[in-house]
């Protein structure tokens, strides 16, 4: 009995000195001045290669959203676009042969180097140099020269007209980030140099990584303030910032319920799980629909107009009448969606560039159904229907409604949709499915990814389901294969996005209708460089052909351009946009507060994207 | 002499054939699938926020061909695979080049050996042990009780296992981390600080395959042992007076070792291709993630490195349990 009694007590021991020996998230780094965030991308591997100039690099491990430097940012949630190294806007010519960029003074890369001119031209003449970097054939294509004006100014030589050459240097999720040529001159060959330890011009400098790629930790350079997030914004509150792999969402959302992470980016439903068990976790918005929903990428549907019946603008629209978007929303994403009426996501300065001023045009565009009717497709109603399901299904909504759930979108008119099909021959047989003009059944296959979470998938599904209400045979497929099937326009409809994600800041879409661009169209069967539809029209290259001779910085003419190339987009219709990317933002406040929430969007708030660095110097320690 | 030309060259040839044939459809399959390494690179990289402008587009695919080593037919490109395999060369990681793939596999396997190996064994060694007591004393209360525990534990799917003991002992009672190999900061060091982490780290995931895997060595030992001393020559040592304990160790576990011992060679041999679904849970690190992550991105040269790894070992093993048969079963001397 003694030695019973003996033994439990012994186990009962061991069982409370386990936690206390082994329990430290930690290793060496104190708590209450680390900052942890969970990775978006997934483990990286090679976790000792930071040459993101070559391949992909997880390069929101923290290299371009904390210890990289951009000539410039874009940050949605302001619509602003923020000079990084760079001090201002780039100078063109008249005729966009040339241009010249000013340079910050007073930077400094984390190793103490200055910052000059010599790293930008060092730059672009090793990545012209060296095939293996991604932007390689882009440099290639396009400079005929580079050089340095003076220790701040570097000039181009462009070797065709080019009012959009800078963009390159203009981080969006990425961009061509500039080498520290001290670094880069002494190395043999830069496509296979690993560029470890990471120098960068940013607050942070590296501080550990597991060989795994389980981990990355940064730390804050003593010298921030000459960073420019240090010179813009002051001091970074966090001393380190650790970004963590975690391979289920599970793990992810106990961490947050534990405190061992800070933010993490999550499902829908892993998001409202942890906000209804964390009492310290909140999402981007502190009430219902939550998600950050400026996000600037437009989700949706995609058509292969390089194939019939696809190829009809008629059956495109019919197919878009078919569905009731309160439906779709609510079964794609809870009704947490953004609705937009157009090839651009209805966020930021959008809704007041592009789509009110086109309201009055969208509310008297009309379709022919033939037979002499006509139909205005527009209703601004679409959207109060997403409210009013929200609150049947017992979610307060308040605040900006418009912001929230977007402007207007399109009837739910199944007899209008029936009448564009008729004019363009199709029929229904006595079971009441639809058949193709030549009598035989039709039947779309829509494809999604394998993952069904995927806001590609969520869109294809819930096509097919509004499809199937219309007595179309559509079925889901997913594939693995996503990504070459609809570049190689083998599909009949994809999740893609059905307009190239803009900028997300300025008032230039060349980025989203350039992909329209007939250029760039290619046969079916062969990777198409242009959007995925494969549409194109002279129209729409006459706009992009405008807006390549218009300065991005002349607004008006710019935005004028803009309007003119998505009404073209809405009239042919080649994909159908729905609502705007949304992301599952979820904070602990426990350690750090003063997150770029809807109530005080400060900065965007991502900690994937560029400008998390710049949101850092805001955040507040909470003590604990 | 007849040995080695009855037994052993045979097994030699269907091993060198097999791990050929295995290695060919490996080679083969990948590039029968609609996806295109070039493209999935040029899709990722774009979905990953890298702008590639469109008119550049079709340079940077012939680059890619080109770096790839996918230039040329696919008998060109099978010719040069083999001679590179010859040289344990598999070239790059497509999705992450230019990393060559035996490094990413160097960096990787430590993690799923040191995982797998020890818990396929404990896990053997375990179920064995407790099956062969439970299948001779199968009418006692404990071996009852434990039939009934591995009747209960063994149908589980793996990941609801696997996630309930990290729910229970890295949030309930957080005994232990919620993910990862080390702890946050922790650099590789032959310090005990760092092995006591690793060790630390790797317990939960560990836990869920000895206990899931043990509790199927169990049940099929119990079985096979259950049978086996049904058997007429069992029955009539014990009429003979044969010591119950030489009867368990000599009798009856000597002949149920037998398909016990090739399910744990063919077990070592598929610790090559990783355990997916405990490195997902645990978000340990470890070839399965590699491999899953290979396949989806249309990495051909990071699937035909681990696959063919994978190959090697399950060929191997069996070879090698083929060629040591004759010791556990004198039956196969005789023939």
């Amino acid at each position: 009995m003694w030695r019973a009694n003996k033994c439990m007590a012994l186990v009962v021991a061991i069982a409370l000195l386990v936690p206390m020996v082994g329990f430290a998230q930690l290793a060496d780094l104190p708590r209450s001045e680390t900052l942890i965030v969970s990775i978006l991308t997934g483990r990286s591997v090679p976790a000792d290669d930071f040459n993101e100039w070559v391949g992909w690099k997880w390069r929101d491990r923290g290299m371009q959203n904390l210890a990289n430097e951009p000539l410039w940012s874009v940050d949605f949630a302001t619509g602003e676009i923020i000079n990084g190294l760079a001090a201002g806007d780039p100078v063109y010519d008249s005729n966009f042969f040339h241009l010249e960029i000013p340079l910050r003074q007073g930077v400094a890369w984390a190793d103490g180097e200055p910052f000059t001119a010599d790293d930008v031209v060092f730059t672009v003449e090793t990545l012209m140099a060296h095939e293996g970097f991604n932007a390689h054939n882009f440099f290639l294509d396009n400079v005929e020269l580079v050089y340095k004006i003076d220790d701040y100014t570097v000039g181009f030589d462009l070797k065709q007209a080019n009012s959009r050459f800078h963009t390159t240097f203009l981080d969006r999720w990425g961009c061509t980030w500039i080498m520290p040529k001290h670094i880069f001159e002494s190395v043999d060959d830069p496509v296979t140099f690993k560029f470890n330890p990471f120098v960068g011009c940013g607050a942070y400098k590296l501080h550990s990584y597991e060989p795994a790629g389980a981990w990355t930790v940064w730390e804050r350079r003593e010298d921030w303030d000459k960073s420019p997030t240090g010179i813009l914004y002051g001091m970074p509150a966090p001393k380190y910032v650790v970004f963590q792999h975690f391979a289920n969402e599970g793990a992810e959302i106990v961490s947050l319920l534990t405190h061992q992470v800070d933010a993490a980016d999550l499902s829908s439903e892993g998001l409202k799980a942890a906000l209804a068990q964390g009492k310290t976790i909140r999402a981007y918005q502190p009430g219902f629909p939550w998600v950050v929903n400026n996000d600037p990428a437009i989700t949706g549907l995609t058509f292969n107009t390089a194939k019939a019946p696809y190829d009809s603008a008629d059956v495109r629209w019919a197919l878009l009448l078919a569905i009731d978007i309160v439906e779709y929303v609510a079964q794609a994403v809870g009704a947490t969606g953004t609705l937009s009426p157009v090839h651009i996501p209805s966020l930021g300065s959008y809704p007041d560039n592009f789509i009110r001023p086109m309201e009055a045009w969208l509310e008297d565009f009309t379709l022919d159904l033939g037979n002499g009717e006509t139909f205005k497709p527009y209703d601004t109603d679409r959207v109060d229907g997403v409210v009013d399901y929200a609150t049947s299904a017992g979610y307060i909504v308040s605040g900006d409604i418009e912001a929230a759930f977007g402007l207007g979108w399109y009837k739910h008119a199944p007899d209008a949709a029936t009448k564009l099909l008729e004019k363009s021959g199709f029929s229904k047989n006595a079971d009441g499915e639809w058949l193709l003009p030549d009598g035989t059944k039709w039947t779309i296959e829509v494809l999604g990814r394998t993952d069904v979470n995927h806001l590609q998938s969520v869109n294809a599904l819930a096509a097919v389901q509004q499809w199937k209400q219309f007595g179309i045979d559509a079925v889901y497929v997913g594939s693995d294969a996503f990504d070459t099937l609809t570049q190689n326009g083998d599909f009949d409809v994809s999740g893609t996005w059905p307009g190239y994600e803009p900028w997300g800041a300025g008032p230039d879409l060349y980025r989203t209708l350039d992909y329209y661009n007939s250029a760039y169209v290619q046969p079916v069967g062969t990777l198409t460089q242009g959007h995925h539809s494969r549409w194109t029209s002279d129209a729409m290259d006459t706009v992009l052909e405008d807006l390549r001779n218009t300065d991005p910085a002349d607004a008006a003419a710019t935005i004028a351009l803009g309007i003119e190339g998505l009404k073209i987009a809405v009239t042919e219709m080649p994909g159908i946009p729905t609502f705007g990317y949304i992301g599952n933002v979820a904070w602990d406040e426990y350690y750090w507060t003063n997150w770029p929430g809807l109530e005080n969007p400060y900065m965007q708030p991502y900690t994937h994207w560029g400008p998390m660095k710049y949101f850092l110097p805001s955040l507040e320690a909470t003590g604990n | 002499m007849a040995f080695v030309k009855r037994y052993l060259i045979p097994r030699l040839i269907s091993y060198i054939l097999v791990i050929f044939l295995g290695i060919t459809a490996v080679f083969f399959i990948p590039r029968f699938t609609p996806s295109d390494p070039v493209h999935r690179t040029i899709a990722q990289l774009m979905s990953r926020g890298t702008y590639l402008d469109p008119a550049s587009m079709e340079a940077m695919v012939e680059d890619l061909q080109e770096l790839y080593g996918l230039e040329g037919s696919l008998l060109q490109q099978y010719g040069a695979f083999w001679k590179r395999t010859f040289t344990g060369d598999f070239g790059v990681s497509f999705f992450q080049f230019p990393t060559p793939v035996s490094e990413l596999i160097r960096t990787a396997l430590p993690w799923t050996a040191g995982l797998l190996l020890w818990t396929t064994m404990l896990s053997w060694v375990f179920g064995n042990i407790v099956g062969a007591l439970a299948g001779y004393f199968s009418r006692s209360r404990w071996s009852k009780a434990l039939d009934t525990l591995a009747m209960v534990v063994r149908p589980l799917p793996y990941y609801i296992f696997a996630f309930a003991l990290l729910i229970l002992f890295a949030f309930v009672v957080r005994w232990f981390p919620i993910a990862g190999g080390t702890a946050i900061g922790r650099l590789p060091a032959f310090t005990w600080t760092y092995i006591w982490d690793v060790l630390w780290h790797a317990f939960l995931p560990a836990l869920s395959l000895v206990v899931l895997g043990g509790a199927i060595w169990f049940q099929t030992m119990k079985l096979i042992v259950q049978n086996v001393n049904a058997e007429d020559f069992v029955q009539y040592a014990k009429l003979g007076g044969v010591r119950e304990g030489r009867i368990v160790s000599r009798y009856i576990m000597r002949n149920a070792m037998l398909p016990q011992i090739t399910g744990l060679a063919l077990s070592l041999g598929q610790i090559l291709s990783g355990a997916l679904i405990t490195e997902i849970v645990f978000s340990y690190p470890g070839v399965g993630t590699l491999l899953f992550n290979a396949i989806t991105s249309g990495d051909y040269n990071l699937i035909m490195g681990i696959t063919a790894l994978s190959i090697l070992g399950v060929t191997t093993a069996i070879l090698v349990i083929d060629l040591l048969y004759p010791l556990f079963d004198p039956r196969v001397r005789f023939r």
